[in-house]
């Protein structure tokens, strides 16, 4: 399954609110992926909260911007990748 | 002595499943929402056993039953003779008689649907024949309202990418989403069965798996033991047995699915009386007059130790008995199997014949196909012209089953016994059928020849309804290359000489390809005229046919109420009677509609369908692949290059200009988008060259317009349609205009980008941000800044401006069907008509992925609209 790198941008910020709330948020998003065979492996934010960087396991860019509408996130660019591992090279 | 052992598992760890079950009932009753439950698992996981359980619990409601036969060829609408059996009437006599799928499902759904509650089980439906699927596709959408609910089991594990099930569950809609998946049991449960047993609990649960048939099997044989597989433990079963029972047992193997009383004692002989055995040891079952394995995996077990000859006498013997039942009623296939079995040529050429012939007159043409093909494996007892029409109707078969390269090479074998018998009218119409067949893959030259061939050899003949049919192809393919003077002539011959023949079908498809010629209301109305006479005769597939192209033609204009009228049409008519090939081709005119008007979600989720279904027909795919590398090229997603490569391949294979046209374009424009614009000159080049050979002044215009922007001036011979010239001449104004009036937002945006003026600019930016086209948008965005003009950097795209992926007109019914309007309220407050909201209502539920509109309010509140 492809691997994908998903930017977005918070003009206000991305916030999940502390304890519970945030974790059924975040269970909620999975459970929409998981409808679309979409997997968020996990992101980097930036310090500003303004900017993520999603990693995604999808068939198609088309489930990701499908399941993202579905959860209310936005989505800037859609570029898929490899991974590259210094220590791949030793 | 065999002992009574109850080794039923008295359904261990399903009792979630049965509470899931009895909720679904409650629902249906209470609600009256009916539907479909899909119940799955492997063989031997305790699927008959649940539904069994559920059934003896369920006190309100009518039990109807039905399994699918355990055969290669089963019998058409098998289960549902079952069920009509039982209830009688109507069903049963159209099902006796032979009705189409469409019309049996229609008489099913008014047997059903009385007051009362209804439970219809449908056992092991990956074994299903065509006719059956049909039935059930056409049923499960008209579930809602009633109180009927459709139990269908079926094995997950056999379903290849390509079995016809699989695309069928795909079909069924929304009444059948739901699901239940049977697990193994759990080494507790396999210890409780055990106990009281002599077997070791932990070796018995690795070996089986935690497979409920498994271990009741391997139990029941008594052993310390276990048999490593379950042949091995219905054998060690079996060998407890005296040598009576163990002979009858082998009897009842050998006739699947299951062996009536009065052939099992026919068959049996003396053996007979030991069936009392089998049925205290629990080996076979009683059901209807007729006795059969618990479980299809015993049969098959004891089958395959039967010796040769024991079998072979058996399957002679049930070949005999079979053609003459007390009941009177023939089972064609059945007898046609053990044809095949005993190695009685003359036995399987005439059943296996007329087996086929039933089951295409039914609706089952895999089975159809399948029977065809048995027969054909015996032919060296025909005659050739006996052969040839074998092979020929084989090859109709296949076709319908989307096997193209077999139906072709069927095709081929019934052209060499038509030679061989000389019979030159059958030669010249199995040309015609194979010029046919091969233009669905798109080997287009191939299929020219096979056609001109057909009528040159046909027109040496006395005119007659052949040579009729070989012109209305003709006219067909020269339409789809843009040879539209030679597609009128063949059409107008075909036209002229089918309706002095009095040939109804023939007429209709060659009225449909003279209109289709014809641009504009005119044309339309012509198709229309077609429509009218196919539905007044009946002509299914003329109708299915005419939709699909109108649809095709409107998608291409858009007139958006007319193409939603047709499609939605269209698809209703193929969905009820099974015409998978038109509605392929729909749902490429869906894909294409929703591209023009900006809807690119919707348009990727039907190129999406057409994709994964992998048929032989080539040109709804291109059109698909077209639609998909194009919104990810306009988006900036990746994915675009293998996406259009492969368009392009396929569109030069077909060499016609409708669909090399429009992939060198997509090429072209991701070429542009990506800045690449070295790589537009050679993506065009061989597509203009065809479209000014054709005189099409809309491609060479499209091309043209590419290729001015890579910066290359062409003056082609062909003027280019008006909305093109306008562009190169530096009339945006007029060209963005043009867009507008037949509602295509991004060629809009594109025209206006051309613009050397900030507010044309401006206008340009926003629509292709609110459209998502990010590529374009910053090709946009650099000329402002090019004029001086302050463009933010920010982000495009926001969830406020764009929330779900609604388009903003869905906002707004959206918005309103949140405050409790419904759509006749919501209409008039927007002005438009009904039936748009029902369309914009539709898709908002799809977008949101929700199944009311209960559901769609509390999401617009959580998005915050």
């Amino acid at each position: 399954m492809p691997r994908y790198l998903v930017e977005r941008e918070f003009p206000e910020g991305i916030a999940i609110p502390p304890g519970l709330p945030g974790v059924e948020a975040c269970r909620e998003i999975v459970d929409t992926n998981a409808a679309e065979g979409v997997t968020w492996v996990h992101s980097y934010v930036s310090e500003d909260r303004r900017k993520t960087f999603c990693v995604y396991d999808a068939e198609t860019p088309e489930a990701i911007r499908k399941t993202a509408a579905r959860n209310g996130l936005p989505v800037e660019q859609i570029t898929q990748v490899r991974v590259l591992d210094p220590y791949f090279y030793r | 002595m065999a002992t009574v052992l109850d080794v039923s598992p008295g359904l261990l760890e399903r009792s979630e499943q049965l509470e899931e079950l009895a909720v679904h009932l409650n629902d249906v009753v209470e609600r009256r929402a009916g539907r479909v439950v899909l119940v799955s698992g492997e063989a031997g996981i305790g699927k008959t056993a649940l539904l069994r359980s559920f059934c003896d619990g369920a006190a309100r409601a009518r039990i109807l039953w039905g399994a699918c036969d355990p055969v290669f060829t089963p019998r058409p609408l098998g289960p549902l003779l079952d069920v009509a059996e039982a209830s009688g009437g109507e069903l049963e006599s159209l099902v006796r008689e032979g009705a189409v799928p469409h019309d049996v499902a229609l008489a099913l759904m008014r047997e059903l649907g009385d007051a009362r509650a209804t439970v219809l089980v449908l056992e092991d439906v990956h074994w299903a024949d065509g006719a059956t699927l049909d039935v059930l596709r056409v049923v499960a959408r008209r579930l809602a309202g009633t109180r009927v609910l459709v139990l269908a089991s079926y094995r997950d594990t056999e379903l290849g990418s390509r079995h016809p099930l699989r695309v069928v569950l795909g079909q069924l809609g929304d009444t059948a989403r739901n699901r239940i998946r049977l697990d193994p049991l759990s080494a507790s449960a396999v210890a409780r069965l055990a106990s009281g047993h002599h077997a070791d609990a932990d070796a018995l649960y690795r070996v089986s798996g935690g497979n409920p048939f498994f271990v009741t099997e391997a139990l029941a044989a008594g052993d310390e033991r276990i048999p490593p597989t379950v042949r091995d433990a219905v054998m060690a079963r079996a060998a407890r047995l005296r040598p009576d029972a163990q002979s009858l047992l082998e009897v009842v193997a050998v006739v699947p699915p299951q062996a009536e009383l009065w052939l099992l004692e026919s068959l049996a002989g003396a053996a007979f009386p030991a069936i009392n055995e089998c049925l205290d040891a629990g080996m076979l079952t009683r059901t209807n007059g007729a006795v059969g394995f618990r479980h299809e995996l015993a049969r098959l077990a004891v089958e395959e130790s039967v010796a040769p000859d024991r079998e072979l006498a058996l399957h002679r013997a049930a070949l005999r008995a079979l053609q003459s039942p007390p009941s009177g009623h023939i089972d064609l296939a059945r007898i046609a199997y053990h044809a095949e079995a005993a190695g009685d040529a003359s036995a399987v050429v005439r059943f296996a014949t007329q087996a086929a012939v039933r089951a295409a007159a039914l609706g089952a043409h895999r089975e159809a196909a399948a029977q065809y093909e048995r027969a054909l494996r015996f032919r060296d007892v025909l005659e050739p012209e006996e052969r040839a029409d074998l092979f020929d109707r084989c090859a109709v078969e296949c076709y319908l089953v989307d096997r193209n390269a077999e139906a072709i090479e069927a095709l081929e074998h019934a052209l060499a016994y038509h030679r061989v018998a000389g019979d030159r009218l059958r030669e010249g119409a199995t040309l015609t059928r194979l010029a046919d067949y091969l233009w669905c893959p798109g080997r287009t030259a191939d299929a020219d020849r096979a056609s001109h061939e057909a009528i040159e050899l046909l027109e040496t003949l006395p005119p007659g309804p052949e040579l009729a049919w070989a012109y209305a192809v003709a006219a067909q393919h020269s339409a789809a290359a843009a040879l539209p003077d030679d597609a009128s002539r063949w059409a107008k011959r075909a036209l002229d000489l089918a309706t002095e023949l009095g040939e109804l079908e023939i007429c209709a498809f060659a009225q449909q390809t003279l209109g289709s010629l014809v641009p504009g209301a005119d044309g339309e109305r012509q198709m229309l005229q077609s429509l009218e006479l196919a539905r007044r005769h009946g002509l299914r597939e003329q109708i299915g046919r005419v939709l699909a192209h109108l649809s095709g033609i409107a998608a291409d204009a858009p007139s958006l109420e007319k193409a939603r009228v047709y499609l939605d049409e269209g698809g209703r008519h193929c969905a009820d009677h099974g015409l998978d090939l038109y509605g392929f081709y729909l749902r490429a005119a869906e894909a294409r509609l929703e591209l023009a008007l900006g809807n690119w979600e919707l348009a990727t989720e039907a190129a999406d369908a057409i994709l994964r279904l992998e048929r032989a027909s080539i040109r709804p795919r291109i059109d698909a692949l077209v639609v998909l590398g194009l919104v990810r090229a306009r988006r900036g997603d990746p994915g675009v290059v293998e996406v259009l490569d492969e368009a392009r391949t396929l569109a030069e294979r077909t060499g016609e200009l409708w669909w090399v046209g429009p992939a060198a374009s997509a090429v072209a424009e991701a070429a542009w988008l990506a800045g690449d614009t070295a790589r537009v000159a050679a993506a065009t080049e061989t597509a203009l060259g065809l479209a000014v050979s054709r005189g099409s002044s809309w491609f060479v215009g499209q091309l043209c317009d590419w290729r001015r922007r890579a910066g290359l001036t062409d003056q082609p011979p062909v003027e280019p349609a008006a909305p093109f010239a306008a562009l190169a001449a530096g009339d945006w104004r007029t060209a963005a205009e043009h867009w507008r009036s037949v509602a295509r937002p991004y060629e809009t945006a594109l025209a206006l980008a051309d613009a050397d003026e900030e507010d044309a600019l401006r206008e340009s930016l926003d629509e292709l941000n609110r459209l998502g086209a990010r590529a374009a948008a910053a090709i946009v965005a650099q000329r402002l800044r090019g004029l001086g003009a302050r463009v933010p950097r920010g982000p495009r795209s926001t969830t406020r401006d764009n929330p779900a992926g609604l388009t903003q007109r869905e906002v707004d019914v959206l918005t309103l069907l949140a405050q409790g309007l419904r759509n006749a309220e919501i209409a008039e407050r927007l002005f438009v008509s009904e039936r748009t909201v029902h369309h914009h209502v539709s898709s908002i539920l799809r977008k949101l992925g929700v199944q009311s509109r209960g559901q769609a309010a509390a999401h617009a509140q959580r998005l915050g609209i």
